[in-house]
């Protein structure tokens, strides 16, 4: 009805993925600003620094951390069971697609094409998620949480000594790029690795790559979002919130359980396979603890449960140390310049040189403090624990709070 | 109260995205913290003059450049790919800090004529996936890559390399970069693992006889990786050459974050009897294998590569003190920081007069090196009149010979793998006493410039070890 | 090669293989048995996964390496002192500063959490865990730094068995830290702390101050936590704390996890039956090529599934009820 957009009459209304008309419209404005960013330098009043090759790098990286992150947020998010394994399906995934897409020489390697590659990189990954799935029947909460983390561990172990499939221990070995053929050609009919020229416009091969990724971003978003209106997305929530009471309605606990570790671990396989094709070239070492904990903290920070908020959480977290390193650049450039309130606060806590007292030098080598790196490092942390101290619904939790207030305005008490 | 608080964290988290957007989209590309060379020089108006030829102030030369010099500001980039806050984050530290005073003198001393240095340094950690990231990000900005750590991320920049066309002087010492392929784009510098791993053998081999000790039996036991293989494919080598007996082959199977890998080490290395020890493996997994081994009453020679050791097994509270300094010999691509060679002595004056309070540490001389090299770079390609990347590329491999004012062998990289290759290595020996008393960095050179009779002999084909395809 | 399990017999001068694995295991047991205590205890009464625990020891032992040999306090002002006394003072203040770091973290960043979802806050210790790993990090540096512990490389030769002096300390003190925390949870403090470990609710309506409580769970897990870094760092596991040690708490989780998360008998138990299994794959796995390098370390999680499999809740974990 005109005027009343939250009325629907009908189920299917109500279940729209864009109900309302300001949300088609804001999303469509939104995808098309996001297919728009390789070629922000020539659209006035839009940031040119974005479309520069190392941003849309950074903004890649950010996508193939999504589809990933979508992934966990319907094993821990929607279905409630916590995973530290993560980075095992990860790597699963990438050296499917290694085995089956790499070129043949001296490692495992068919050389098959990417339509083939891409999804044993969903499919194989999926099939080792559901034989683990039984143990999250049997163990609960933080208990499964450490038996995941065993995962990683075992992972590490089985990556390191199957050197003729990964390379050995920091080896490593080459990924399939990415380039669409139909068999074995010589030429591929789309490269993404080369930089060429699509509707008229020169890309470079990060734009091309850049582009790829969106789509494929948007259709795990798709999915993933769906997943939450479905029978099985129901199901999942059930076992979530109280899983004794969903088995007594009639919802098979075992079978959902698979299912879910299945759906999350094909997402990690693709966003696994993904990366490392992205990257080239990566060591089985890529695949630790560390990996799999970016991930939570994706999620966690984003909001737990939301498809929204796993996508902002993906944006923050891995565009965050990027973020860090220009703020302390242009803090350290004001500092060097000498100009204004900020330069003198920043001389103080920072040492430019061996005599120089401060919290922070900025002497990678040695000297008094820490390094920036450290810094960065440190802030990341900080920032981690920052955020969940005073927000713990994520980001999201922050959007739908400005969101609610504008919303209201000015009614807004 | 918690409203309010949340309402801090919104506004911090939109600083920091403002205090970014404002950081980059004003001036880009933009820079890190760690540039260098203070005084410090004005940063340059846009990052490194892009496209087109800009002729020199004061029109004697044309020079061409395209990316990381620019002319009018005086400033020529380059950057690091450096391992700060990762596994070898304590090593390429004091790598880069010598790097940087290296330059801080050289830009204090006129520069390349005239134009000042600067360092871009990020830190990669040891993810290969930052290595690449970081790459991408500063190949507009810098005219070449003053190093690059590790060797599996080397190898992964390098098909990008030599399409962009940069130059890159990869920090390690594997065998590879010198097979005309893989370092087509590369600047390899000091003796391979597989060389040093050879004279090393020999030369124990040497001192095992000296002791009376006819055939000497080898255990191998090192690290996996290039590192690790590589320098256990030359000890095995030097074994076939010479005919020792290898009593273990313990190559691969030591992990740092697996203490069962190390007692296991330890336990079959003096299972195995052998006189002769070769290992490559960080301090931190060496020290457990050599504790626990001395501690079952092993005693032989032990023989380590460069980044095996550490000051802290000789300081006077170390536990394994007196048993290293009877036992370990190390082999270092580079002389000793208290050397008495030119460069070593120059390199401890800079050090006393920018960083008086930096500990001593044999490290810097690599930072030293590496510069030396970018710099005879350089001058090289301001000479020829391209100063583009492709231009300060072709420079460097038209170097016939770099000299380091004593602190290492000279490099060439002109001519076949074979003739470029460096064969000659340094030998030291633990120092406890010249340490407390400040007088070295816990080692003692005891061979300068030493060249074993079996790698005189050897023909360089390719790679010992190769890294996975 | 024929796998030799039961070697009883020597060679002159040899040690016994058996007797080895077992010592071997039962040292490592022993700081695993550490480090899992102090996480159940902080575990238990502030409900808080704590993945910070590794940092917390390898600060703990830089602390010993600074007090001891950098700074040599108290040494400076005892010179004439046997070694032993001023080490053990050392130690002493060493975790002393553990302990109040520990409640420092608890009180600045894991009190505004309380009441928030349990994985939520093991989230904020992730973060606690980065930020001390790097600033102890920036300050161990480049080098190792050596303890200064006053026993060295020597050793007892039994024969059968040769006996690091460092392995015996550690067993002393592991027992003498067992006993201790046992008696302490007779205490008033102990079982106001059991109180609330049981129901925080009700424990604050007893008037216990829950608070209070949470802060010496805190110093009591950060003191372990140090005192089973202090273990890892010396010899014969390695000389010294350098950059990696932090990393060494990650292989304790096995054993909470076999012990049970709230149990602090199992904490122990689950540390020694995962030291020795570590050790045994150590010894007799080695000579299977198929395994590769590197299976000991994956035994304990190994070790730890099975265990779930049979027992969901560790060993001697207590069941949760779950409500409809």
């Amino acid at each position: 009805m005109r005027g009343r957009p939250l009325l629907f009459t009908s189920y299917e209304a109500d279940q729209a993925l864009m109900p309302t008309t300001t949300k088609k419209v804001a999303l469509t404005v939104f995808l098309i600003a996001l297919v728009l960013v390789p070629v922000y330098d020539v659209i006035p009043l839009a940031p040119d620094f974005l479309s520069k090759d190392d941003w849309l790098k950074v903004l890649t990286n950010v996508m193939i951390f999504a589809i990933g992150a979508l992934g966990l947020n319907i094993l821990t998010g929607l279905a409630g069971q916590v995973s530290l394994g993560h980075a095992f399906f990860m790597g699963l995934g990438a050296y499917t697609a290694a085995a089956l897409g790499a070129p043949e020489g001296p490692l495992v390697g068919l050389g098959l094409p990417i339509w083939i590659w891409l999804p044993a990189a969903a499919v194989v990954p999926a099939l080792v998620g559901v034989l683990v799935g039984p143990t999250a029947v049997r163990v609960r909460g933080l208990y499964l949480a450490i038996v995941t983390l065993g995962l990683v561990f075992i992972g590490e172990y089985v990556f390191r000594n199957a050197e003729s499939w990964t390379g050995g221990s920091q080896s490593g070995r080459t990924f399939p790029r990415f380039q669409f053929r139909l068999w074995k050609e010589e030429e591929p009919l789309i490269d993404f690795s080369r930089k060429g020229t699509w509707f008229g416009i020169e890309l470079s091969n990060e734009a091309k790559t850049y582009i790829l990724l969106l789509g494929l971003v948007i259709v795990a978003t798709l999915i993933a979002k769906n997943l939450q209106r479905t029978r099985v997305g129901r199901a999942f929530q059930a076992i979530r919130d109280r899983d004794i009471a969903a088995e007594v309605m009639g919802v098979d606990e075992v079978r959902y359980k698979l299912l879910a570790f299945g759906i999350s671990s094909a997402f990690a396989g693709v966003s696994g396979a993904l990366l490392a094709s992205f990257v080239g070239r990566t060591i089985p070492e890529r695949w630790d603890l560390l990996l799999s904990v970016q991930f939570i903290a994706i999620i966690l920070i984003g909001g737990a449960g939301t498809v929204t908020g796993t996508l902002m959480g993906s944006l923050f977290v891995i565009a965050l140390p990027r973020v860090v390193q220009d703020f302390t650049g242009w803090l350290s450039d004001k500092i060097a310049a000498g100009e204004g309130i900020v330069a003198k606060v920043g001389d103080f806590f920072i040492a430019t040189s061996g005599d120089d007292f401060g919290i922070v030098n900025t002497l990678p080598g040695t000297g008094p403090g820490l390094s920036v790196f450290q810094l960065n490092l440190v802030l990341y942390g900080l920032l981690i624990i920052v955020f969940l101290i005073f927000e713990p619904l994520g980001l999201y939790g922050i959007w739908l709070r400005v969101r609610n207030y504008w919303k209201g305005w000015p009614f807004t008490y | 109260m918690r409203i309010k608080h949340r309402w801090v964290a919104l506004l911090m988290v939109l600083g920091l995205i403002a205090a970014a957007c404002g950081g980059g989209g004003a001036e880009a590309p933009e820079e890190t913290a760690a540039t260098t060379a203070p005084p410090a020089t004005t940063a340059p108006p846009a990052g490194g003059g892009d496209g087109g030829e800009e002729p020199m102030d004061d029109g004697m030369m044309e020079i061409k450049t395209d990316v990381g010099v620019d002319l009018e500001a005086g400033v020529i980039k380059i950057g690091l790919l450096s391992d700060l806050t990762g596994p070898f984050g304590p090593l390429v530290s004091l790598i880069v800090a010598g790097q940087e005073v290296f330059w801080q003198n050289v830009n204090d001393t006129g520069g390349i004529n005239g134009l000042k240095v600067e360092l871009e340094v990020r830190d990669t950690q040891y993810v290969v996936d930052n290595h690449v990231q970081f790459y991408e990000e500063l190949k507009d900005e810098v005219v070449a890559f003053g190093h690059s750590t590790g060797s599996p991320h080397t190898v992964a920049i390098v098909p990008q390399l030599e399409e962009d066309g940069i130059l890159a002087i990869p920090l390690t010492w594997y065998s590879g970069w010198t097979d005309a392929d893989l370092g087509e784009n590369l600047l390899h510098h000091g003796a391979p693992y597989c060389i040093e791993a050879q004279n090393m053998i020999e030369y124990l081999m040497k001192q095992a006889q000296a002791n009376g000790v006819e055939n000497p039996k080898l255990a191998i036991a090192s690290l996996p990786g290039d590192y690790g293989l590589d320098s256990a494919a030359g000890a095995k080598i030097a074994a076939e050459t010479l005919g020792l007996e290898v009593v273990y082959d313990g190559s691969g199977t030591i992990i740092p974050t697996d203490e069962s890998t190390l007692t296991a080490n330890a336990d079959a290395i003096v299972a195995s009897g052998a006189d002769i020890v070769w290992i490559t493996a960080t301090p931190g997994s060496f020290a457990p294998i050599y504790g626990q081994a001395i501690a079952e009453g092993f005693q032989a020679l032990w023989g380590g590569a460069g980044p095996t050791f550490n000051p802290a097994f000789v300081a006077p509270d170390s536990a394994i003190k007196d048993a290293i300094a009877r036992d370990w010999y190390q082999s270092s691509y580079y002389a000793n920081w208290f050397d008495d060679n030119p460069g070593s002595t120059e390199a401890r004056e800079l050090f006393a007069k920018y960083r008086p309070d930096a500990p001593a540490q044999d490290f810097y001389i690599e930072g030293f090196i590496e510069g030396m090299m970018m710099k005879a770079a350089l001058e090289k390609a301001y000479e020829n009149g391209d100063m583009t990347q492709a231009g300060v590329l072709a420079a460097a491999k038209s170097l016939e010979q770099v000299d380091f004012n004593g602190m290492a062998p000279p490099e060439r990289f002109t001519g076949t793998p074979n003739e470029q290759l460096q064969r000659y290595i340094y030998i030291s020996r633990p120092d406890p006493e010249g340490l407390a008393a400040g007088t070295s960095t816990g080692l003692q050179m005891i061979e300068e410039l030493y060249i074993a009779d079996i790698v005189k002999d050897y023909v360089f084909e390719e790679a010992c070890y190769k890294l996975g395809g | 090669m024929t796998p030799d399990i039961l070697i009883l017999a020597q060679e002159a001068g040899e040690q016994s293989k058996l007797a080895a694995t077992i010592w071997d295991g039962l040292s490592l047991g022993a700081i695993y048995a550490l480090l899992a205590m102090g996480f159940v205890i902080i575990f238990k009464a502030t409900q808080v996964l704590n993945f910070a625990h590794g940092a917390l020891a390898a600060l703990g032992a830089f602390f010993v390496a600074s007090f001891a040999t950098i700074i040599d306090v108290p040494g400076r002002w005892m010179p004439d002192a046997p070694a032993w006394l001023t080490w053990s003072l050392a130690v002493l203040l060493a975790l002393i500063a553990a302990a109040v770091v520990g409640m420092v973290l608890e009180r600045l960043f894991l009190r505004p959490m309380v009441g928030e979802e349990l994985f939520a806050v093991a989230i904020v210790t992730l973060g606690i865990d980065i930020v001390v790993r790097n600033i102890t990090n920036d300050w161990i540096g480049t080098d190792i730094r050596p303890l200064g512990d006053p026993w060295g490389t020597n050793f007892f030769d039994l024969g059968l068995l040769r006996i690091a002096h460092t392995e015996i300390a550690q067993f002393v003190v592991s027992i003498v830290l067992v006993v201790g925390i046992a008696l302490f949870f007779r205490s008033r403090t102990g079982i106001a702390m059991r109180a609330t470990a049981f129901d925080q609710e009700a424990a604050r309506a007893q008037g216990i101050n829950v608070g209070k409580i949470f802060a010496i769970s805190w110093a009591i897990g950060a003191v372990l936590a140090a005192v089973g870094g202090i273990f890892a760092s010396t010899f014969p596991r390695r000389i010294g704390v350098d950059q990696a040690t932090a990393f060494f708490a990650f292989k304790a989780f096995p054993a909470i996890i076999l012990g049970g998360l709230d149990s602090i008998v199992g904490a122990v138990i689950g540390g020694f039956v995962i030291g020795l299994a570590e050790a045994a794959a150590g010894t007799y796995l080695e000579q299977f090529e198929f395994l590769g390098s590197g299976f000991g370390g994956v035994v304990p999680y190994i070790v730890m599934l099975i265990v779930l499999l049979v027992r969901p809740y560790g060993l001697f974990g207590t069941e949760e009820i779950r409500r409809v």
